[in-house]
Protein backbone atom coordinates (compact mmCIF):
# COMPACT_ATOMS: atom_id res chain seq x y z
CA UNK A 1 0.00 0.00 0.00
CA UNK A 2 3.10 2.28 -0.84
CA UNK A 3 1.27 4.15 -3.30
CA UNK A 4 -1.78 4.74 -1.08
CA UNK A 5 0.40 6.28 1.14
CA UNK A 6 1.77 8.22 -0.91
CA UNK A 7 -1.00 9.44 -3.06
CA UNK A 8 -2.35 10.54 0.38
CA UNK A 9 0.64 12.49 1.51
CA UNK A 10 0.71 14.25 -2.09
CA UNK A 11 -3.10 14.96 -1.54
CA UNK A 12 -2.25 17.38 1.80
CA UNK A 13 0.89 18.24 0.67
CA UNK A 14 -0.21 21.41 -1.61
CA UNK A 15 -1.35 24.41 -0.31
CA UNK A 16 -4.16 24.23 -2.55
CA UNK A 17 -5.35 21.41 -1.99
CA UNK A 18 -5.10 21.61 1.75
CA UNK A 19 -7.70 25.55 1.36
CA UNK A 20 -9.64 22.69 -0.98
CA UNK A 21 -9.70 19.61 1.52
CA UNK A 22 -10.14 20.99 4.91
CA UNK A 23 -11.27 24.87 4.42
CA UNK A 24 -13.97 24.78 1.86
CA UNK A 25 -16.08 21.79 3.41
CA UNK A 26 -15.78 23.16 7.15
CA UNK A 27 -17.43 27.09 5.47
CA UNK A 28 -20.02 25.00 3.69
CA UNK A 29 -21.67 23.70 7.33
CA UNK A 30 -21.41 27.33 8.33
CA UNK A 31 -23.79 28.88 5.15
CA UNK A 32 -27.35 29.85 5.87
CA UNK A 33 -30.56 28.45 4.87
CA UNK A 34 -32.46 30.16 2.23
CA UNK A 35 -36.04 31.05 2.44
CA UNK A 36 -37.18 30.25 -0.77
CA UNK A 37 -35.39 28.05 -3.11
CA UNK A 38 -32.83 25.81 -2.38
CA UNK A 39 -34.56 23.81 0.41
CA UNK A 40 -30.90 22.60 1.54
CA UNK A 41 -28.61 24.81 3.08
CA UNK A 42 -26.66 26.82 0.73
CA UNK A 43 -23.10 24.91 1.54
CA UNK A 44 -25.36 21.62 1.67
CA UNK A 45 -26.68 21.97 -1.96
CA UNK A 46 -23.43 23.66 -3.21
CA UNK A 47 -21.53 20.76 -1.91
CA UNK A 48 -21.83 18.83 -5.40
CA UNK A 49 -20.06 21.78 -6.75
CA UNK A 50 -17.29 21.29 -4.48
CA UNK A 51 -17.08 17.71 -4.57
CA UNK A 52 -16.26 17.97 -8.68
CA UNK A 53 -13.70 20.66 -7.79
CA UNK A 54 -11.97 18.52 -5.30
CA UNK A 55 -12.22 15.40 -7.57
CA UNK A 56 -10.17 17.27 -10.48
CA UNK A 57 -8.20 18.68 -8.23
CA UNK A 58 -6.58 15.35 -6.36
CA UNK A 59 -6.95 13.39 -9.90
CA UNK A 60 -4.68 16.19 -11.19
CA UNK A 61 -1.84 13.67 -9.82
CA UNK A 62 -2.55 11.04 -12.49
CA UNK A 63 -1.83 13.69 -14.73
CA UNK A 64 1.97 14.47 -13.01
CA UNK A 65 2.76 11.53 -12.83
CA UNK A 66 2.22 10.68 -16.59
CA UNK A 67 3.66 13.81 -17.40
CA UNK A 68 7.20 13.47 -15.25
CA UNK A 69 7.03 10.01 -16.89
CA UNK A 70 6.51 8.37 -13.76
CA UNK A 71 3.42 6.05 -15.48
CA UNK A 72 6.41 4.38 -17.66
CA UNK A 73 8.84 3.70 -15.07
CA UNK A 74 5.80 2.07 -13.27
CA UNK A 75 5.13 0.16 -15.90
CA UNK A 76 8.91 -1.89 -15.72
CA UNK A 77 8.60 -1.61 -12.32
CA UNK A 78 7.45 -5.01 -10.71
CA UNK A 79 4.17 -3.72 -9.98
CA UNK A 80 0.74 -3.45 -12.04
CA UNK A 81 -1.19 -0.48 -13.36
CA UNK A 82 -4.24 -2.28 -11.72
CA UNK A 83 -3.27 -1.77 -8.47
CA UNK A 84 -1.54 1.82 -9.43
CA UNK A 85 -4.29 2.87 -10.30
CA UNK A 86 -6.80 1.80 -7.53
CA UNK A 87 -4.47 2.11 -4.83
CA UNK A 88 -4.47 5.85 -5.75
CA UNK A 89 -8.01 5.70 -6.71
CA UNK A 90 -8.53 4.41 -3.21
CA UNK A 91 -6.61 7.65 -1.60
CA UNK A 92 -8.94 9.74 -3.57
CA UNK A 93 -12.38 8.28 -2.17
CA UNK A 94 -10.97 7.86 1.24
CA UNK A 95 -10.04 12.07 1.12
CA UNK A 96 -13.79 12.60 -0.27
CA UNK A 97 -16.02 10.08 1.24
CA UNK A 98 -14.47 11.52 4.97
CA UNK A 99 -15.66 15.10 3.86
CA UNK A 100 -18.88 14.04 2.78
CA UNK A 101 -18.99 12.30 6.32
CA UNK A 102 -17.39 15.55 8.18
CA UNK A 103 -19.87 17.99 6.54
CA UNK A 104 -22.74 16.12 7.30
CA UNK A 105 -22.14 15.44 10.94
CA UNK A 106 -20.98 18.73 11.67
CA UNK A 107 -24.36 19.90 10.06
CA UNK A 108 -26.03 17.20 12.20
CA UNK A 109 -24.32 18.88 15.01
CA UNK A 110 -24.29 22.02 14.15
CA UNK A 111 -28.23 22.30 13.57
CA UNK A 112 -28.68 22.77 9.90
CA UNK A 113 -31.94 21.27 8.37
CA UNK A 114 -30.96 18.34 6.47
CA UNK A 115 -34.03 16.47 6.31
CA UNK A 116 -32.81 12.79 6.71
CA UNK A 117 -29.24 12.86 6.72
CA UNK A 118 -28.37 9.48 6.76
CA UNK A 119 -29.44 9.35 3.31
CA UNK A 120 -28.07 13.06 2.71
CA UNK A 121 -24.79 11.17 3.65
CA UNK A 122 -25.34 8.09 1.40
CA UNK A 123 -26.24 10.25 -1.42
CA UNK A 124 -23.41 12.33 -1.69
CA UNK A 125 -20.99 9.18 -1.05
CA UNK A 126 -22.49 7.82 -4.34
CA UNK A 127 -21.89 11.48 -6.07
CA UNK A 128 -18.43 11.86 -5.00
CA UNK A 129 -17.28 8.02 -6.66
CA UNK A 130 -19.33 9.61 -10.06
CA UNK A 131 -17.45 12.72 -9.89
CA UNK A 132 -14.30 11.26 -9.18
CA UNK A 133 -14.79 8.55 -12.09
CA UNK A 134 -15.53 11.67 -14.16
CA UNK A 135 -12.47 13.24 -13.37
CA UNK A 136 -10.22 10.48 -13.82
CA UNK A 137 -11.62 10.09 -17.70
CA UNK A 138 -11.19 13.63 -17.85
CA UNK A 139 -7.67 13.83 -16.83
CA UNK A 140 -6.62 10.67 -19.52
CA UNK A 141 -7.46 13.50 -22.36
CA UNK A 142 -4.89 15.12 -21.44
CA UNK A 143 -1.23 16.42 -21.24
CA UNK A 144 -1.04 19.43 -19.44
CA UNK A 145 -2.62 19.98 -15.98
CA UNK A 146 -3.28 23.47 -16.05
CA UNK A 147 -5.56 23.19 -19.25
CA UNK A 148 -7.53 20.12 -18.29
CA UNK A 149 -8.33 22.03 -15.28
CA UNK A 150 -9.23 25.14 -16.72
CA UNK A 151 -11.47 23.42 -19.05
CA UNK A 152 -13.10 20.93 -16.54
CA UNK A 153 -13.78 24.44 -15.05
CA UNK A 154 -16.16 25.21 -17.95
CA UNK A 155 -17.60 22.10 -17.70
CA UNK A 156 -18.59 22.11 -13.96
CA UNK A 157 -20.49 25.47 -14.38
CA UNK A 158 -22.40 24.12 -17.31
CA UNK A 159 -23.17 20.46 -15.51
CA UNK A 160 -23.78 22.36 -12.14
CA UNK A 161 -26.03 25.06 -14.03
CA UNK A 162 -28.16 22.95 -16.32
CA UNK A 163 -28.11 19.87 -13.27
CA UNK A 164 -30.40 22.64 -11.31
CA UNK A 165 -27.36 23.24 -9.05
CA UNK A 166 -27.61 27.33 -9.70
CA UNK A 167 -31.28 27.14 -10.81
CA UNK A 168 -34.31 25.27 -9.89
CA UNK A 169 -34.60 22.66 -12.32
CA UNK A 170 -38.43 23.43 -12.69
CA UNK A 171 -37.84 26.87 -14.42
CA UNK A 172 -35.61 25.09 -17.48
CA UNK A 173 -38.05 24.74 -20.38
CA UNK A 174 -39.73 21.19 -21.77
CA UNK A 175 -37.36 20.02 -24.48
CA UNK A 176 -34.15 20.83 -22.81
CA UNK A 177 -35.60 19.38 -19.04
CA UNK A 178 -35.44 16.29 -20.56
CA UNK A 179 -31.80 16.22 -22.33
CA UNK A 180 -30.51 17.24 -18.94
CA UNK A 181 -31.62 13.94 -17.40
CA UNK A 182 -28.50 12.48 -19.07
CA UNK A 183 -26.59 15.00 -16.69
CA UNK A 184 -25.11 13.16 -13.09
CA UNK A 185 -25.89 16.72 -11.39
CA UNK A 186 -29.43 16.37 -12.39
CA UNK A 187 -29.67 12.72 -10.61
CA UNK A 188 -27.63 14.44 -7.84
CA UNK A 189 -30.60 17.23 -7.56
CA UNK A 190 -33.11 14.92 -7.60
CA UNK A 191 -31.91 12.65 -4.76
CA UNK A 192 -31.47 16.11 -2.81
CA UNK A 193 -35.03 16.86 -3.62
CA UNK A 194 -35.72 13.43 -2.11
CA UNK A 195 -33.97 13.96 0.73
CA UNK A 196 -35.68 17.09 1.91
CA UNK A 197 -38.97 16.70 0.37
CA UNK A 198 -39.46 12.82 1.49
CA UNK A 199 -41.63 10.47 -1.09
CA UNK A 200 -41.34 6.95 -2.95
CA UNK A 201 -37.50 5.25 -1.52
CA UNK A 202 -37.60 3.90 -4.68
CA UNK A 203 -36.93 6.86 -6.19
CA UNK A 204 -33.75 7.96 -4.24
CA UNK A 205 -32.07 4.38 -5.11
CA UNK A 206 -32.65 5.18 -8.51
CA UNK A 207 -31.05 8.33 -8.46
CA UNK A 208 -27.94 6.63 -6.35
CA UNK A 209 -28.03 3.44 -9.08
CA UNK A 210 -27.96 6.09 -12.13
CA UNK A 211 -24.60 7.57 -9.88
CA UNK A 212 -23.06 4.29 -9.65
CA UNK A 213 -23.70 3.43 -13.29
CA UNK A 214 -22.01 6.69 -14.16
CA UNK A 215 -19.11 5.79 -11.92
CA UNK A 216 -18.83 2.60 -13.93
CA UNK A 217 -18.94 4.06 -17.20
CA UNK A 218 -16.21 7.04 -16.68
CA UNK A 219 -14.18 4.92 -15.09
CA UNK A 220 -13.46 2.13 -17.73
CA UNK A 221 -12.89 4.77 -19.91
CA UNK A 222 -10.42 6.62 -17.68
CA UNK A 223 -8.69 3.72 -16.44
CA UNK A 224 -6.77 2.95 -19.89
CA UNK A 225 -3.17 2.89 -19.45
CA UNK A 226 -1.62 5.73 -21.51
CA UNK A 227 2.24 6.15 -21.76
CA UNK A 228 3.59 9.17 -24.12
CA UNK B 1 9.34 54.75 -28.89
CA UNK B 2 11.03 51.16 -29.52
CA UNK B 3 8.55 49.84 -26.99
CA UNK B 4 5.40 50.57 -29.26
CA UNK B 5 7.27 48.60 -31.40
CA UNK B 6 6.06 45.16 -29.66
CA UNK B 7 2.82 46.77 -28.77
CA UNK B 8 1.45 44.63 -32.32
CA UNK B 9 2.90 41.47 -31.38
CA UNK B 10 1.63 42.02 -27.90
CA UNK B 11 -2.35 41.99 -29.47
CA UNK B 12 -1.22 39.32 -31.82
CA UNK B 13 -0.16 36.97 -29.07
CA UNK B 14 -3.02 37.72 -26.93
CA UNK B 15 -5.50 37.22 -29.96
CA UNK B 16 -4.50 33.91 -30.49
CA UNK B 17 -4.24 32.52 -27.33
CA UNK B 18 -6.98 30.24 -27.53
CA UNK B 19 -7.64 29.10 -23.70
CA UNK B 20 -8.22 32.48 -22.76
CA UNK B 21 -10.55 33.09 -26.08
CA UNK B 22 -12.39 30.13 -24.70
CA UNK B 23 -12.38 30.97 -20.87
CA UNK B 24 -13.47 34.60 -21.44
CA UNK B 25 -15.10 34.84 -24.58
CA UNK B 26 -16.49 31.20 -25.72
CA UNK B 27 -17.93 30.42 -21.90
CA UNK B 28 -19.57 33.61 -21.44
CA UNK B 29 -21.31 33.63 -24.59
CA UNK B 30 -22.26 30.29 -23.53
CA UNK B 31 -23.52 31.47 -20.25
CA UNK B 32 -25.41 33.56 -21.71
CA UNK B 33 -27.30 32.04 -23.93
CA UNK B 34 -28.32 29.66 -22.01
CA UNK B 35 -29.39 32.28 -19.11
CA UNK B 36 -31.04 33.86 -21.91
CA UNK B 37 -33.47 30.96 -22.55
CA UNK B 38 -33.56 29.40 -19.61
CA UNK B 39 -34.77 33.24 -18.50
CA UNK B 40 -36.60 33.98 -21.27
CA UNK B 41 -38.60 37.27 -21.16
CA UNK B 42 -39.65 37.29 -17.49
CA UNK B 43 -39.43 40.85 -16.10
CA UNK B 44 -38.00 42.53 -12.69
CA UNK B 45 -39.77 44.66 -10.61
CA UNK B 46 -37.89 47.62 -12.32
CA UNK B 47 -39.10 47.14 -15.95
CA UNK B 48 -36.30 45.69 -17.45
CA UNK B 49 -35.40 42.05 -18.45
CA UNK B 50 -34.94 39.67 -15.74
CA UNK B 51 -31.68 38.59 -17.87
CA UNK B 52 -30.82 42.46 -18.83
CA UNK B 53 -29.07 42.57 -15.29
CA UNK B 54 -27.87 38.92 -14.81
CA UNK B 55 -26.31 39.57 -18.40
CA UNK B 56 -24.56 43.04 -17.11
CA UNK B 57 -23.42 41.47 -13.90
CA UNK B 58 -22.55 38.18 -15.75
CA UNK B 59 -20.00 40.73 -18.58
CA UNK B 60 -18.61 42.65 -15.32
CA UNK B 61 -18.10 39.46 -13.70
CA UNK B 62 -15.56 38.06 -16.30
CA UNK B 63 -13.68 41.36 -16.09
CA UNK B 64 -12.56 40.47 -12.66
CA UNK B 65 -10.12 37.63 -14.35
CA UNK B 66 -8.79 40.24 -17.01
CA UNK B 67 -5.67 40.05 -14.92
CA UNK B 68 -4.74 37.02 -15.06
CA UNK B 69 -3.63 37.07 -19.24
CA UNK B 70 -1.27 40.44 -18.03
CA UNK B 71 0.07 38.53 -14.97
CA UNK B 72 0.77 35.48 -17.58
CA UNK B 73 2.49 37.52 -20.24
CA UNK B 74 4.06 39.50 -17.91
CA UNK B 75 5.70 36.35 -15.73
CA UNK B 76 7.06 34.64 -19.16
CA UNK B 77 8.74 37.02 -20.31
CA UNK B 78 9.77 38.86 -17.35
CA UNK B 79 10.86 35.93 -15.01
CA UNK B 80 11.41 33.13 -17.44
CA UNK B 81 13.63 31.94 -19.28
CA UNK B 82 12.48 34.65 -21.70
CA UNK B 83 13.97 36.94 -19.22
CA UNK B 84 17.93 37.45 -20.40
CA UNK B 85 16.55 37.82 -23.98
CA UNK B 86 14.12 40.57 -23.45
CA UNK B 87 16.90 42.25 -20.46
CA UNK B 88 19.32 42.01 -23.50
CA UNK B 89 16.92 44.55 -25.60
CA UNK B 90 17.76 48.39 -26.25
CA UNK B 91 13.99 49.33 -25.09
CA UNK B 92 12.87 50.29 -21.13
CA UNK B 93 11.51 47.24 -19.39
CA UNK B 94 9.44 48.96 -17.28
CA UNK B 95 7.84 50.95 -20.11
CA UNK B 96 7.72 47.30 -21.71
CA UNK B 97 5.75 45.76 -18.89
CA UNK B 98 3.61 48.66 -18.78
CA UNK B 99 2.85 48.30 -22.10
CA UNK B 100 1.72 44.80 -21.88
CA UNK B 101 -0.59 46.12 -19.24
CA UNK B 102 -2.18 48.08 -21.34
CA UNK B 103 -2.53 46.03 -24.09
CA UNK B 104 -3.82 43.38 -21.25
CA UNK B 105 -6.42 45.87 -20.17
CA UNK B 106 -7.78 46.59 -23.67
CA UNK B 107 -7.86 43.44 -25.20
CA UNK B 108 -10.52 42.59 -22.20
CA UNK B 109 -12.07 45.64 -22.62
CA UNK B 110 -12.63 43.96 -26.11
CA UNK B 111 -13.79 40.88 -25.04
CA UNK B 112 -16.14 42.87 -22.83
CA UNK B 113 -17.57 44.87 -25.57
CA UNK B 114 -18.12 42.04 -27.90
CA UNK B 115 -19.73 39.81 -25.27
CA UNK B 116 -22.15 43.07 -24.77
CA UNK B 117 -22.53 43.16 -28.89
CA UNK B 118 -23.60 39.51 -28.79
CA UNK B 119 -26.22 39.88 -26.07
CA UNK B 120 -27.28 42.90 -27.53
CA UNK B 121 -27.67 41.60 -31.13
CA UNK B 122 -28.63 37.99 -30.50
CA UNK B 123 -29.98 38.26 -26.86
CA UNK B 124 -31.83 40.90 -27.09
CA UNK B 125 -30.66 42.87 -24.45
CA UNK B 126 -30.61 46.44 -24.90
CA UNK B 127 -27.89 48.55 -23.28
CA UNK B 128 -29.15 52.18 -22.07
CA UNK B 129 -25.26 53.65 -22.40
CA UNK B 130 -23.03 51.47 -24.64
CA UNK B 131 -20.45 53.98 -23.72
CA UNK B 132 -20.95 54.47 -20.01
CA UNK B 133 -20.82 50.71 -19.57
CA UNK B 134 -17.45 50.21 -21.56
CA UNK B 135 -15.88 53.00 -19.28
CA UNK B 136 -17.05 50.73 -16.34
CA UNK B 137 -16.05 47.96 -17.91
CA UNK B 138 -12.29 49.20 -18.24
CA UNK B 139 -11.86 50.68 -14.60
CA UNK B 140 -13.11 47.40 -13.33
CA UNK B 141 -10.14 45.58 -16.21
CA UNK B 142 -7.32 48.21 -14.78
CA UNK B 143 -7.92 47.79 -11.39
CA UNK B 144 -8.39 44.09 -11.91
CA UNK B 145 -4.71 44.20 -13.95
CA UNK B 146 -3.23 46.34 -11.07
CA UNK B 147 -4.50 43.62 -8.02
CA UNK B 148 -3.26 40.66 -9.90
CA UNK B 149 0.02 42.18 -10.74
CA UNK B 150 0.18 43.61 -6.78
CA UNK B 151 -0.46 40.07 -5.69
CA UNK B 152 2.18 38.36 -8.45
CA UNK B 153 5.02 41.00 -7.50
CA UNK B 154 4.23 40.07 -3.96
CA UNK B 155 4.20 36.55 -3.42
CA UNK B 156 7.25 34.57 -4.21
CA UNK B 157 5.40 31.94 -6.31
CA UNK B 158 3.78 31.80 -10.00
CA UNK B 159 1.44 29.38 -8.74
CA UNK B 160 0.73 31.09 -5.32
CA UNK B 161 -0.24 34.68 -7.32
CA UNK B 162 -2.38 32.76 -9.61
CA UNK B 163 -4.47 31.09 -7.01
CA UNK B 164 -4.74 34.12 -5.38
CA UNK B 165 -6.56 35.86 -8.18
CA UNK B 166 -8.88 33.36 -8.61
CA UNK B 167 -9.61 33.99 -4.99
CA UNK B 168 -9.75 37.66 -5.94
CA UNK B 169 -11.94 37.10 -8.50
CA UNK B 170 -14.63 34.56 -7.34
CA UNK B 171 -14.48 36.15 -3.76
CA UNK B 172 -15.36 39.40 -5.12
CA UNK B 173 -18.17 37.54 -6.69
CA UNK B 174 -19.48 35.89 -3.46
CA UNK B 175 -19.32 38.79 -1.64
CA UNK B 176 -21.63 40.46 -4.06
CA UNK B 177 -24.17 38.01 -3.22
CA UNK B 178 -24.65 36.55 -6.51
CA UNK B 179 -24.50 32.84 -5.55
CA UNK B 180 -26.48 33.42 -2.58
CA UNK B 181 -26.94 36.17 0.28
CA UNK B 182 -24.35 37.30 2.38
CA UNK B 183 -24.92 37.81 6.01
CA UNK B 184 -25.83 41.28 7.42
CA UNK B 185 -23.45 42.75 8.87
CA UNK B 186 -21.41 46.34 8.54
CA UNK B 187 -18.39 44.71 7.05
CA UNK B 188 -20.39 42.41 4.82
CA UNK B 189 -22.37 45.08 3.86
CA UNK B 190 -18.95 47.36 3.08
CA UNK B 191 -17.85 44.14 0.84
CA UNK B 192 -20.94 44.19 -1.13
CA UNK B 193 -21.32 47.30 -2.00
CA UNK B 194 -18.44 50.17 -1.72
CA UNK B 195 -15.65 47.62 -0.82
CA UNK B 196 -15.95 45.55 -3.70
CA UNK B 197 -15.25 46.36 -7.71
CA UNK B 198 -17.69 44.56 -8.98
CA UNK B 199 -20.69 46.11 -7.41
CA UNK B 200 -19.50 49.33 -8.11
CA UNK B 201 -19.26 49.40 -11.20
CA UNK B 202 -22.55 47.14 -11.61
CA UNK B 203 -23.77 50.06 -9.41
CA UNK B 204 -22.59 52.62 -11.44
CA UNK B 205 -24.01 51.23 -14.60
CA UNK B 206 -27.32 50.52 -13.03
CA UNK B 207 -27.52 54.09 -11.59
CA UNK B 208 -26.81 55.48 -15.15
CA UNK B 209 -29.38 53.33 -16.12
CA UNK B 210 -31.91 54.72 -13.82
CA UNK B 211 -30.87 58.44 -14.57
CA UNK B 212 -28.89 58.99 -11.26
CA UNK B 213 -25.89 60.37 -12.65
CA UNK B 214 -24.67 61.67 -9.88
CA UNK B 215 -24.47 58.36 -7.77
CA UNK B 216 -23.15 56.75 -11.01
CA UNK B 217 -20.29 58.86 -10.94
CA UNK B 218 -19.58 58.54 -7.56
CA UNK B 219 -19.51 54.38 -7.83
CA UNK B 220 -16.83 54.84 -10.60
CA UNK B 221 -14.84 58.00 -9.44
CA UNK B 222 -14.44 55.52 -5.88
CA UNK B 223 -13.26 52.69 -8.65
CA UNK B 224 -10.90 55.42 -10.33
CA UNK B 225 -9.45 56.27 -6.90
CA UNK B 226 -8.81 53.31 -5.92
CA UNK B 227 -6.92 52.11 -9.37
CA UNK B 228 -5.10 55.18 -8.62
CA UNK B 229 -4.23 54.64 -5.29
CA UNK B 230 -2.89 51.05 -6.07
CA UNK B 231 -1.12 52.14 -9.43
CA UNK B 232 1.95 53.70 -7.13
CA UNK B 233 1.79 50.40 -5.34
CA UNK B 234 1.94 48.00 -7.67
CA UNK B 235 4.92 50.29 -9.33
CA UNK B 236 7.08 49.98 -6.31
CA UNK B 237 6.32 46.64 -6.10
CA UNK B 238 7.59 45.48 -9.90
CA UNK B 239 10.29 47.30 -9.58
CA UNK B 240 11.89 45.97 -6.74
CA UNK B 241 10.66 42.29 -8.60
CA UNK B 242 11.61 43.19 -11.67
CA UNK B 243 15.31 44.67 -10.43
Amino acid sequence: MTIFEFALKRSFGNPTNLIFLSLFPLAAIFLPQSELWPALPYGYHYFGILLLFVAIRLTAILIEDRTSGIVKRLAVAPITHFSYLSQNLLAFACILVLQCTVVVAGGVLYGQELGQPLMLLVLYVSFAFTALAMAVAWVALYRSKEIAFLVYMTIIVLLSLLGGMLFPVEMIPEPLSRVIMVLPTYWLTDGMAWVTSGGDLLDFWLANGVLWLYTIIFLTLGSVRKIH
Amino acid sequence: MRVLSTVPWTLRRMSRDYLVLLLLLGVPIVLLSLFSYLMGNAMAESGRLLFHDTAQQMIMSFQLFSGSVVMSYLYYDLFTEKRMRIFTLPFNKSLYAFSIMLCGTVYSLVLGVLLMTYAQLVLGVVWEHWVWMSYNLLLLSVVSSIVSLILMFSVRSFKTAERLTEIYGVGFIVLAGLFFPMPDNAVMNFLGSYGNPLTLSDGAVTAMANGEAGEAWLQANVLAAASLVLFPLMLLLGRRKMR
